[in-house]
C-alpha cells in the first residue's frame, strides 16, 4: 500500500497543453475516483501514474519514491483497462498468471495465487477458457484477477465498466468496492459516470479541461460544489443553475422574472450570479400561495421518483416530485426555493461564492407573476 | 373457421417469401456457375500438365481429356536427364530459408516501425516501401556483382542472400501490428514484459493468420523464382527446379513429356504446403472473427 503524490504535473501533446499543473495527494488505502467529461485529461493523468504516458513536467511519487523515470512494471501499480486488454491467445489461467510468470515466481506459488484470485472473482470454472469464450463481465473479472495476483500497492482502473451493460455495471461496481475493502490497496478509478464516481469514491476528484475543479468526499462535492461546472456535472438530475442578479438591499432576483425575489443576501448590489439549487431541494405546492407559479412541461418517470421539467426564462429547471403527486403534466404549480438550499456562483469566474442567504421579507407576499409556459 | 380459411393467409404470406428465395436461389446458382467456370479455367492447365505427364511421347499431342495409354516414361526420362531430387531439395532450401528469414526480418522491422518512435522513422519507412516498387531488373546487376565479389556464384547461399528481407513482409506485418489493440500491449508492459517478450509472446501469437498468409506468399513466389537462379546457377546440382524444367526446352525442340513430368513434380510440394497452411490461415481468420 502507498500514497500517491502528484506535484505540478503538466502534459502537452505537440505543444498543446492537456494537463495544466495537477497537484493532488491521494491518501494510502483510499478509493480515489477521478471524474470528468470526455477529454478532460483524467485518463491521461491515470496513464501518467501508470507510466504509460511521459510526464511533460512535474513529479509523480508513489509511496514517497519519485516514479517519473521508472518503468510501468516497476511502479508497483496494476491496471485494469476499459477494453479488458486480455491476451486473446491465452486461457484465463495463463492470462492471470502472466505477470507472475514474468516475475519468475515459482510455479507452485503462481498456481496458488491464480487459484486464490479465481476464487475471489468467481472464475474457478472458467480458468481453462479463452477470453473469446467469456462474457463482458467475466472478461473484466479476469482483467481484475490479473491485477490482483500481482499484489500491487496501487490499483489503477481506466473506465473499466464503460463497456458493460447497465445491470452488469452495477454488479461489477459492487464487486470492485468489495474487492477494495478486502485488499485495502490505494485504488485510482477513472470514470465519466458520476453515479459510479459517487458510489465508489472515498475521495473524489472532479476534473475539467485539464484542471482539478474540486477534491473532496462525494457528499461534500455534492453538497458544496466549488464551481458551476462541478454543480452541473455531479448529480442526476443535475443541479438547477439559474442566472440571477443582486438587486437593491442584497435581494437576489432571478433574471428574466421581474420582481421575483428569491432570497436576501449580503452580496454587493449588481453582482451577476448563478444561483444553484438541487432538484430535490425545491418545494412544490399545488395550491396557489407563496412561490413561483410555473406550468409543468414534462414529467420523467424514474420508478422510485419522478422528475418534472419546465423552462424558466430559457433555463431548464428540474424538480424531483414528492411521492403521490400524479398527473401534474401541464398543470400549474407553485415553487419555493428554500434559502438554506441555495448556492451562489460568480457568473464571471464560475467559482462558488460563500454567502448565506436569508428569506426575503418582500418575498413573503404572494407573487403576481403569471405562470411561465414553455 | 374452415381449414381453407386457416390455410389462406399462410399461403398469402409465404408467396412473396418463395419468390424472394427462388430469386436468391437463382443468384446463388449463377454465382456458383461462374465459380465453377473460373475454377475450370484456373485448374485446366494444371490438369493438362498432369495428364500430359503420363502420356507416352507418341501420344503427346492427343486431345483426349485423359490419357488413353498411361505411362511413367516421362518421369523416368526427366529423372535421368536432370538431378531432379537435388534440384527440388535446393528449391525447398532456397524457398524455406528465404521465407523464414523474410518473416524474421519482417517481424523485427515491423515491430520497430509499428511500436517505436525514432528520428526520421516515417522517412525510413517510406524508403523501405519504395524498395518494393523497384523492379528486380534494376537491382539484378548490383546484386549479381555483389555475390560474385563474395565468391558465392553457383551457390544456394547466393540465391538466398538478396531474399532475406523484403519490403512487402515489413509493410504487411507493420500494418497488422499497428492494428493490434494498443491496450493489450500496454497491459503486457504493466505486467512486466520487455519489448522482446511483447513481440514474441503477445504480438506474434496473435498475428498467426497474417504470418501464415505471408509465409505462403513468400514461399510460393520464391519457389517460382526463375530469373535470379538463372543468373547465378552454373551447374545443375546447384540449381533450382525451375531451371531444371527449362532444360527440357532446347533449340532443337521441347521435350514436352519430361517437361510436364518435371513440372508436375515441381508443383507437388507447393500444393501440399499450400493446402496445409491454408487451413491454418482460414482457422486464424475464423478465430479473429469470433473475438
Amino acid at each position: 500500500m502507498a500514497d500517491v503524490t502528484i506535484t505540478n504535473v503538466k502534459k502537452t501533446y505537440d505543444g498543446k497543453p492537456v494537463l495544466h499543473g495537477i497537484d493532488v495527494t491521494l491518501p494510502d488505502g483510499h478509493f480515489v475516483v477521478i471524474v470528468g467529461p470526455s477529454g478532460c485529461g483524467k485518463s491521461t493523468l491515470l496513464r501518467m501514474i501508470a507510466g504509460l504516458e511521459d510526464i511533460t513536467s512535474g513529479e509523480i511519487a508513489i509511496g514517497g519514491t519519485v516514479m517519473n523515470d521508472i518503468e510501468p512494471a516497476d511502479r508497483g501499480c496494476a491496471m485494469v483497462f476499459q477494453n479488458y486488454a486480455l491476451y486473446p491467445h491465452m486461457t484465463v489461467r495463463q492470462n492471470i498468471a502472466y505477470p507472475l510468470r514474468l516475475a519468475k515466481l515459482p510455479v507452485a506459488e503462481r498456481e496458488e495465487r491464480v487459484a486464490q484470485a479465481a476464487r475471489i472473482l468467481n472464475l474457478t470454472d472458467y480458468l481453462d477458457r479463452r477470453p473469446a469464450q467469456l462474457s463482458g463481465g467475466q472478461r473484466q473479472r479476469v482483467a481484475m484477477g490479473r491485477a490482483i495476483v500481482r499484489e500491487p500497492e496501487v490499483f489503477l482502473f481506466d473506465e473499466p465498466l464503460s463497456n458493460l451493460d447497465a445491470l452488469l455495471r452495477v454488479q461489477m461496481r459492487i464487486e470492485i468496492k468489495r474487492l477494495h475493502k478486502r485488499l485495502n490497496a490505494t485504488s485510482i478509478f477513472v470514470t465519466h459516470d458520476q453515479v459510479e464516481a459517487m458510489t465508489l469514491a472515498d475521495t473524489l476528484i472532479v476534473m475539467n479541461a485539464g484542471r482539478v475543479e474540486q477534491i473532496g468526499s462525494p457528499a461534500e462535492i455534492y453538497r458544496r460544489p466549488a464551481s458551476v461546472f462541478v454543480a452541473g456535472f455531479m448529480g442526476s438530475p443535475a443541479m438547477n443553475l439559474l442566472p440571477a442578479t443582486v438587486g437593491a438591499d442584497g435581494e437576489v432576483v432571478l433574471d428574466g422574472i421581474a420582481g421575483d425575489i428569491i432570497a436576501q443576501s449580503s452580496l454587493r448590489t449588481g453582482t451577476p450570479l448563478t444561483i444553484g439549487i438541487r432538484p430535490e431541494s425545491i418545494t412544490l405546492a399545488t395550491q396557489p400561495g407563496k412561490g413561483l407559479p410555473v406550468t409543468i412541461d414534462l414529467v420523467e418517470e424514474l420508478g422510485g421518483s419522478r422528475v418534472a421539467y419546465y423552462n424558466l426564462s430559457g433555463s431548464e429547471l428540474a424538480v424531483v416530485l414528492p411521492p403521490g403527486d400524479e398527473g401534474l403534466e401541464g398543470k400549474t404549480v407553485w415553487l419555493s426555493f428554500p434559502t438554506e438550499a441555495l448556492q451562489a456562483f460568480d457568473r464571471v469566474t464560475g467559482k462558488r461564492l460563500d454567502t448565506a442567504f436569508a428569506t426575503s421579507v418582500k418575498r413573503a407576499a404572494p407573487l403576481n407573476a403569471e405562470a411561465v409556459r414553455v | 373457421m374452415t381449414t381453407d380459411a386457416l390455410a389462406r393467409p399462410v399461403r398469402v404470406r409465404t408467396a412473396p417469401l418463395r419468390r424472394i428465395s427462388s430469386q436468391s436461389g437463382l443468384n446463388t446458382a449463377a454465382g456458383h456457375l461462374l465459380m465453377v467456370l473460373l475454377s475450370i479455367f484456373c485448374l485446366f492447365p494444371v490438369y493438362w500438365m498432369l495428364v500430359s505427364s503420363f502420356r507416352p511421347a507418341n501420344a503427346m499431342f492427343e486431345t483426349s481429356l485423359w490419357p488413353t495409354q498411361g505411362s511413367l516414361e516421362n518421369y523416368t526420362t526427366a529423372i535421368d536427364a536432370i538431378p531432379i531430387a537435388r534440384m527440388l531439395l535446393n528449391t525447398l532450401v532456397f524457398s524455406a530459408v528465404s521465407t523464414v528469414f523474410q518473416l524474421l526480418t519482417g517481424i523485427l522491422a515491423a515491430f520497430a516501425f509499428a511500436r517505436w518512435k525514432f528520428p526520421f522513422d516515417k522517412l525510413v519507412y517510406t524508403g523501405v516501401a519504395l524498395t518494393w516498387l523497384v523492379p528486380f531488373q534494376v537491382v539484378m546487376i548490383p546484386n549479381y556483382l555483389l555475390v560474385a565479389h563474395m565468391g558465392l556464384l553457383d551457390s544456394i547461399l547466393a540465391l538466398i542472400l538478396p531474399n532475406i528481407a523484403a519490403a512487402l513482409a515489413i509493410m504487411l506485418l507493420a500494418q497488422a501490428m499497428r492494428g493490434f489493440p494498443k491496450e493489450v500491449i500496454e497491459a503486457a508492459r504493466m505486467d512486466g514484459a520487455s519489448n522482446w517478450r511483447i513481440l514474441w509472446e503477445v504480438l506474434v501469437p496473435n498475428l498467426r493468420g497474417t504470418i501464415a498468409s505471408l509465409a505462403i506468399l513468400i514461399f510460393i513466389s520464391t519457389w517460382n523464382e526463375y530469373f535470379w537462379p538463372l543468373l547465378l546457377s552454373r551447374t545443375a546440382e546447384n540449381s533450382v527446379i525451375q531451371i531444371g524444367i527449362q532444360m527440357f526446352m532446347t533449340a532443337e525442340g521441347n521435350a514436352w513429356g519430361p517437361l510436364m513430368a518435371a513440372s508436375t513434380l515441381a508443383s507437388l510440394p507447393v500444393l501440399v504446403i499450400y493446402v496445409v497452411l491454408q487451413r491454418q490461415v482460414v482457422q486464424s481468420f475464423m478465430k479473429s472473427g469470433i473475438r
